[in-house]
């Protein structure tokens, strides 16, 4: 009870000390401020992408790779027996894939149409789910995306049964000789699915795999898609293939590619969390200087609370409590101030070039990124404070009174 | 018979040395020196002749060069920094020159600081402020003013309002009425005579004769040594050279 009594006067003193020197204490505190503030907003909008496009492309499935032919290369049957020989290989599918444009009313809207194993499109990208009708299963039935379906008004455009008629490229021997018109049944409609990587199930026309013979008239497998038996697996068949095909094919890993986007990411979060550190330390150096000159200001009147009683380590508490409350008031400051400038670096959102991908999201302002800017700052109070604080302490009663 | 007075402080053979560089200064000679409780001291002596110094080793602020200061019979050199400002805490009051209140903190607050220390309620330290402030002679509406609203004499008493609120048994005055007018001076000494008779042993450092003769004995000190202690002659005292009266400690 009396410690904390003695406690609670202290921050009263130390408030009081503060306040007697409100414009240095000011600039300090804005000093101060700049780390945390700079930690929550850049860090809070990185996390918050970066994570998004982790999910994104970890949601693809983490065992499944994509095999694709470069220039001059058909993938045959003999490809696809290899693959499917592999141990490490628990499924491999061909599929088609083209651009096309649709024909709703009088728009055309761009988008894309796989013709793919269904059985492997739902097991490969987990999340995605059927939110009318059921799988097809004749050549003639597509799977159509929430983007097909529905405008961008929100109002659904075609319905379950509806007959959609697609425009796609004329293949003739392999070379594309104009366009044509194909007609399909949707047989289901997915529900949404999101901002997508790589794959945009949302704008996609999903088709049985033979329609790509039969339909597209494609002569060509676009690719074929693999799923590994474990995930751990994924790095062996991908080290295999690129092995024995070189530069034949491209071999695609999704979950590569979500580690190389989150080893990028960390190394942006390493830079800002650097450029944070930086602006901490600059703050330690003022505190420091604030610090300093204000014992030296009070060497007296810490000689009169020696001379009365006030024991050394109280002293430097006392002096310590002042850096700490100004660190503190800082800390919040400017994670409040990190908050807003978040929200508004944010509303900037991120052009993924390529693929067309637009993203605005919220900033990604976690409790434990809130903790962890308030420890560093408090830090900054405590390094900063603890040398003149120490000063004070050890400043003898005598001498101090003696002081001018 | 009455029993002899209690040994409050003693200082045998005290010496205190200073060195700044290449400078080395003997401040105190082997000084022995008692206090006793009860006792009305003044200590005399020219500028830079340790007086200071010797309220210092007095008031346990610093610790001798060589020799023993014994308080309450305990040596003090056996004893921490931490175990000292306990001691300054409970059993010693200060009252300097300038005052040296805090301008920041109220009058209350100022009072208020050597209980801090203490860890006691809020209610229990309020009523031992104001007890403190109007046994020094104080008025209640000073304890929300800041020191400086107020006049030299006032904030003297405001010191020592300070010095005494912890009740300790002795109150040491380096120069107490060094920066007042004769008239405040006199409130200030009066004030150490009145509590002197409620227990208090007072020692004043003054250069001023008319304060010293206030006092019961004065010790005269030069070039560190004490050179002479004398009892002190009421006739010459500042107390009845301003009114012509004079205010018995009861000594």
């Amino acid at each position: 009870m009396a410690l904390y009594m003695l406690f609670i006067d202290f921050i009263r003193l130390a408030t009081k000390a503060l306040k007697e020197r409100k414009t240095r204490a000011v600039l300090t505190i804005i000093g101060i401020s700049i780390g945390p503030l700079v930690m929550v907003m850049m860090s809070s909008v990185v996390r918050s992408y970066s994570d998004y496009i982790v999910e994104r492309i970890t949601s693809l499935g983490q065992n499944a790779i994509a095999v694709f032919p470069r220039e001059n290369y058909r993938l045959s049957e003999e490809d696809l027996s290899f693959i499917r020989s592999m141990p490490e290989v628990m499924r491999a599918e061909p599929f088609y894939s083209t651009q096309a444009l649709l024909k709703r009313g009088s728009d055309e809207v761009r988008i894309s149409v796989f013709a793919i194993d269904y059985k492997l499109l739902f097991e490969a990208i987990g999340s995605l789910e059927i939110m009318e009708g059921s799988i097809p299963s004749g050549t003639l039935s597509a799977i159509i995306g929430k983007k097909v379906a529905f405008k961008d008004s929100g109002e659904q455009y075609f319905m379950l049964g509806d007959v959609i008629t697609l425009v796609v490229p004329k293949i003739e021997e392999g070379t594309i000789m104009g366009k044509k018109n194909v007609n399909v049944k949707i047989g289901a409609i997915l529900k949404e699915y999101g901002g997508a990587l790589i794959v945009d199930p949302d704008s996609t026309v999903f088709l049985h795999p033979e329609a790509g013979r039969k339909i597209l008239g494609m002569r060509d497998w676009s690719g074929i898609f693999v799923l590994a038996r474990d995930p751990a697996m994924v790095r062996d068949v991908v080290s295999i293939l690129r092995n024995r095909y070189e530069d034949r094919l491209q071999v695609i890993a999704f979950s590569a590619i979500a580690e190389a986007i989150s080893s990028v990411t960390m190394a942006i979060d390493f830079i800002n969390f650097s450029t944070s550190l930086s602006a901490f330390a600059v703050a330690i150096a003022g505190v420091a200087a604030t610090m300093i000159t204000s014992v030296m200001e009070r060497t007296r009147e810490i000689g009169v609370m020696k001379a009365i009683g006030y024991t050394s380590s109280q002293i430097l508490l006392l002096i310590l409590l002042e850096s700490i409350m100004m660190s503190l008031i800082g800390g919040l400051a400017g994670i409040l101030l990190g908050i807003v400038g978040a929200h508004f670096l944010s509303l900037r959102g991120l052009t993924i070039s390529g693929l067309e991908l637009s993203l605005v999201l919220s900033p990604k302002i976690t409790p434990s990124l809130i903790i962890q800017t308030l420890l560093l700052t408090i830090a900054v109070g405590l390094v900063g404070g603890i040398l003149p604080a120490y000063k004070a302490s050890k400043v003898p009663p005598a001498v101090a009174l003696r002081y001018e | 018979m009455t029993p002899s007075p209690k040994i409050l402080v003693e200082l045998a053979n005290v010496s205190k040395e200073y060195r700044v560089g290449e400078i080395h200064t003997v401040a105190l000679k082997e000084v022995s020196f008692k206090i006793y409780e009860g006792d009305l001291v003044a200590i005399m002596g020219p500028s830079g002749s340790g007086k200071t110094t010797l309220l210092n080793m007095i008031g346990l602020l610093d610790r001798p060069s060589s020799g023993k200061i014994y308080f309450e019979g305990r040596d003090i050199s056996k004893m921490s920094d931490k175990e000292l400002a306990y001691l300054r805490n409970a059993k010693i009051g200060f009252v300097f020159q300038t005052f040296n209140l805090v301008n920041r903190l109220t009058v209350f607050e100022n009072i208020e600081l050597p209980l801090i220390p203490k860890g006691l309620p809020r209610s229990v330290r309020a009523e031992m402020v104001k007890e403190a402030l109007l046994k020094v002679g104080g008025e209640l509406e000073w304890l929300r003013k800041k020191p400086n609203q107020l006049s030299g004499g006032q904030q003297q008493r405001v010191a020592i309002a300070r010095a005494i609120v912890g009740n300790p048994l002795i109150i040491l005055a380096d120069e107490p009425t060094g920066n007042l007018d004769r008239a405040s001076a006199k409130i200030v000494v009066e004030t150490f005579l009145k509590l002197n008779k409620e227990g208090h042993s007072i020692i004043v450092v003054t250069h001023d004769p008319e304060i010293a003769n206030c006092m019961e004995k004065i010790y005269v000190i030069r070039d560190g040594t004490i050179i002479g202690q004398y009892y002190a002659d009421p006739k010459e005292s500042l107390l009845n050279k301003i009114s012509g009266g004079y205010v018995s400690s009861g000594h």
